[in-house]
């Protein structure tokens, strides 16, 4: 039995979603997107997460410890007073994940909500995807996708979900490379297995002021959807805000807060903004 | 809504510059007590006096009047008499009738000629008094051409209400009148079910429309605010002027309806404190009620507050109280279930702090306990010691100021209940729970060592406060042996009443409330073993710790509907915070209906939820001046934030915020 390395688990996430859900997040992610919101779920491994607002200094976490589960990462977690140091990354089995989901079943049944898998990347941990909606059903199950996997992993993990949201971020190949550390072929290539397979999907892409909201790219987007259901995402203002807790920093790339796209008129008719 | 009367009133307060002084310095009282005047009559004498030197006030477009214009009442006792009543006799925080329901629709219908027929001395004293004014006011209205207003103070109050104006300008004159009389934390009653027949008649006439009904509606809301800062209470905004919604009819049907509707939206577009609406629903209550209810959540003001029929009524019948009664039952001052016109019942009289007696008897027994299930058995022994002591400390009656006026607005008195708080029930559950998983169960931390810590705030023990305080299991996670101590405690506590008489043959009424005591039992309790430092505050009501590590409000709904509230009716209600985020578009705002039918359908028994955002609070903090009209919900009453005391402040932003 695989162990699937979760960053964490969101009760009530209303974005996520039809219905009532709760959104679980896998850690590890393939893309190295610079407007990236949680960059405690990049890296596959658990680490070590700061929250550093409300932090008095008082050195405690700093000192020796031997904890077994503070090895390695470089601070005591089992001694702040105020719980501002913790590690992120929590490891369950799918039967234990899915016992804990299932406790909501019937609040998802009676609003027509279910259980989404975010990350990170889902697609990263295939066979404990696979295990967890396995043990998860018939609750409804929808996943949020980069879309960047090898084919056989996406078809299998796709296969057994009701709904998969796919992110589009960048048509072009270049611009994809330069912003998300990687070339979009095969998220393309799956996208058009996605498009033949049946399941019930939509594009999505984040609006990025100067990057992703362009004229151009939302043409391109517009060329790869031929007509499939495309959702485009405001620009989440607060998106650097974790940085710190992992002890990173956020991008001085974008340069504003809002994208210039506010509302859809002049795009095409599969397009909706939230 | 009527803009230039809101912003006279809640915006600028200008109507607040209007008021004088009742000139007194004593002689009041002094020729009372020399001429040895009861007390009934020294009430009626101060109320005839007081509405004498009032001046009618009217704005422009203003539909129902009566606004105080005078200040502060006169004392009616000398000093040195209050001081004796103290010695004689126990007094209920002021002295004088409170937080009781009225029966306005009687009298509304009635009207104050009809009620002379059967009024003693000082009611037919107070009823001049009133009439006396209502002309004053109707001579004021002629002068300023409101032949609208004449038409209606020509008819009532002397004679019952026939239509909708009507009825809300005689009750304001009502709720007026009790508050002039010196009667505190009047509440409004199941409001729709007295006005909805009145609303009807005017829509089937052609009277009103769904529009003027909603106007007038608002400015009869607005009376509610135009005195409110006049009134006594622990902070400004605790007055009692709570309103009920909906809610099983006595003959089987529900008093939900277009009316009631509009009072939702009305207290919506007005977006003031005052009147605090609460909801009655049950278990069938179709979702729709719940979307129109979220969209009044959405406006931050704290209400409405729900309570689950399927869950009050069965409970109030097995307390004792008849069906007829039972069924009209509303809401006190903040979330007591009370029964209008027929009981006297004192809801607030005590309260038993589960933190500390929990912690007591950790202290006293967590060396020499074999097993958990030993110190279970003396948690609720110390449980019925404290709640013996509460008994006795209650037993007794209490004396009141006389109101006449509530007397008229009252049927025969058949209830004298007294109600008993618990506060901190998730202080006292998480505390328990802790003990049983590291002392017991794991044996990670011994008794000395948990002692230790707690005698000395945790000052030199860090890690043990981290264990307990971050680590431990908490109440609001949905876990069923931590709940089912929380459970265990409630069912103690209020089993530990059952066949326990007050003066009058009435009953001791156990709650999940905890009204101020969040913050005044909180500062005399000392560290606990769910790692709470000494003197930090509770949990509001029936709410999980301030600091407590949620998985979200699903499982805090979850962990604090398995409780048997059957038994625990006084009142209390869960609250929940949300992020004004959770509110920001018709999908989201289904999603937080649909969470509270959940809470109702799983057999919860009330709850509050919150629009919050944090950082407008923090801002209101530093620049109060930009932040006039936030409103927040304190216990069981919403106020504005900038007029609350920093203590208060900083206890709603430190509450559980769900951001979604």
């Amino acid at each position: 039995m695989t162990k699937g390395v979760i960053f964490d688990i969101k009760e009530f996430s209303l974005n996520d979603g039809p219905g009532i859900r709760t959104t679980v997040f896998f850690k590890g992610c393939p893309l190295r997107c610079i407007w990236c919101h949680n960059p405690e779920g990049l890296s596959p491994k658990r680490e070590l997460f700061i929250t550093h607002n409300g932090c008095t200094h008082c050195g405690l976490c700093k000192q020796p410890c031997d904890h077994e589960d503070c090895r390695g990462l470089g601070r005591c977690i089992h001694i702040c007073p105020k719980g501002l140091v913790k590690a992120v990354g929590k490891l369950y089995s799918a039967e234990e994940l899915a016992a804990d989901i299932k406790r909501e079943e019937d609040l998802f049944r009676s609003t027509g909500g279910g259980v989404t898998l975010s990350g990170g990347e889902v697609m990263m941990q295939p066979d404990f995807a696979v295990e967890l909606i396995t043990a998860l059903k018939p609750i409804h199950v929808l996943i949020e996708t980069c879309g960047y996997a090898k084919q056989e992993d996406f078809i299998r993990v796709a296969s057994l979900c009701d709904t998969v949201y796919f992110d589009v971020k960048l048509a072009d190949r270049e611009e994809h490379k330069k912003y998300t550390g990687v070339y979009n072929d095969l998220i393309l290539e799956n996208l058009e297995w996605l498009k033949k397979s049946g399941i019930n999907f939509k594009i999505r892409t984040p609006l990025i002021p100067g990057i992703t909201d362009t004229d151009e790219n939302l043409a391109g987007i517009a060329r790869i959807a031929d007509g499939a259901p495309v959702e485009l995402l405001p620009y989440n203002r607060m998106a650097g805000a974790k940085y710190s807790g992992v002890g990173k920093k956020f991008t001085d790339i974008i340069k504003s807060d809002v994208s210039r796209i506010k509302s859809t008129e002049g795009l095409p008719e599969n397009f909706t903004l939230r | 809504m009527n803009q230039n009367l809101y912003n006279f009133i809640v915006n600028e307060k200008a109507h607040r510059a209007l008021r004088h002084d009742y000139v007194d310095n004593g002689e009041l009282a002094a020729d009372y007590c020399a001429r040895g005047v009861s007390d009934a009559d020294r009430v009626a004498d101060r109320f005839v006096k007081m509405m004498a030197d009032e001046v009618p006030t009217i704005f422009e477009g203003q539909q129902i009047v009566f606004m105080r214009t005078v200040k502060k009442q006169p004392k009616i006792y000398t000093d040195a008499e209050w001081e004796e009543i103290g010695r004689k006799h126990k007094l209920h925080e002021l002295g004088f009738v409170s937080n009781l329901t009225p029966l306005y629709g009687r009298t509304i219908a009635r009207g104050l000629e009809a009620e002379l027929e059967t009024a003693n001395e000082f009611q037919k004293k107070e009823i001049a008094a009133i009439l006396d004014l209502t002309d004053r006011y109707c001579a004021e209205a002629k002068k300023q051409g409101r032949e609208d207003i004449v038409e209606i103070l020509t008819k009532i109050p002397r004679k019952g209400a026939e239509t909708l104006r009507e009825a809300m300008q005689f009750f304001r004159i009502l709720h007026y009148s009790l508050w002039m009389e010196g009667t505190y934390h009047n509440t409004v009653g199941r409001f729709d079910l007295m006005m909805n027949p009145y609303y009807e008649a005017d829509i089937k006439a052609g009277r009103l429309t769904k529009e003027s009904a909603l106007e007038l509606i608002e400015d009869f809301f607005l009376s509610f605010n135009i005195d409110n800062d006049l009134y006594p209470g622990v902070q400004q905004g605790d007055n009692g002027q709570s309103l009920v919604l909906g809610g099983k009819t006595v003959d089987g049907g529900d008093s939900f309806s277009d009316f009631s509707r509009l009072c939702l939206i009305a207290s919506r577009n007005l977006k003031v404190i005052d009147p605090k609406i609460n909801v009655r629903v049950n278990k069938d209550t179709p979702l729709e009620v719940y979307e129109l209810c979220t969209e009044l959540t959405e406006a931050g003001l704290g209400f409405p507050q729900y309570s689950n029929d399927d869950i009050a009524l069965p409970a109030l019948l097995d307390l004792g109280y008849a069906y007829e009664d039972a069924v009209n039952y509303g809401m006190a001052a903040c979330w007591e279930f009370i029964v209008p016109g027929v009981s006297h019942d004192i809801v607030n009289l005590d309260s038993l702090n589960f933190s500390k007696v929990v912690n007591s008897a950790i202290v006293a027994k967590i060396e020499t306990a074999k097993t958990f299930d030993e110190l279970m058995d003396y948690v609720r022994e110390v449980i019925r010691f404290d709640v013996n002591r509460l008994v006795e400390h209650c037993y007794s009656a209490r004396w009141f100021v006389p109101s006449p006026m509530m007397d008229m607005l009252s049927g025969e008195i058949k209830y004298n209940n007294y109600g008993i708080h618990g506060t901190a029930i998730a202080s006292g559950t998480d505390s328990l729970a802790a003990v049983k998983k590291y002392v017991f169960d794991d044996k990670t931390v011994t008794p000395e060592r948990l002692l230790h810590a707690l005698g000395t705030n945790f000052n030199d023990d860090p890690e043990l406060l981290h264990i307990l305080r971050v680590e431990a299991p908490k109440m609001g996670n949905d876990i069923d042996w931590v709940d089912d101590i929380s459970a265990d405690l409630l069912d103690t506590f209020s089993a530990a009443f059952k066949g326990r008489k007050n003066v009058y043959g009435g009953i001791f009424r156990a709650g999940t409330g905890s009204a101020m005591n969040y913050l005044w039992q909180a500062a005399e309790t000392g560290a606990t073993a769910d790692g709470r430092l000494r003197g930090e505050p509770f949990g509001t009501n029936f709410s999980c710790n301030l600091f407590s590590k949620i998985k979200g409000p699903v499982s805090v709904i979850r962990s604090f509907t398995k409780q048997h509230f059957d038994k625990v009716i006084n009142g209390g209600p869960l609250t929940l915070e949300f992020s004004s985020l959770a509110f920001r578009d018709d999908e989201s705002k289904k999603k937080v209906a649909e969470l509270v039918r959940y809470f109702i359908q799983r057999g919860g028994h009330q709850l509050q939820l919150n629009a919050v955002n944090l950082e407008t609070m923090k801002d209101a903090q530093i620049h109060p001046e930009n932040h006039g009209h936030l409103v927040v919900r304190i216990w069981g009453w919403s106020a504005y934030f900038v007029e609350l005391e920093r203590d208060y402040q900083n206890h709603v932003i430190a509450r559980q915020e769900y951001d979604v």
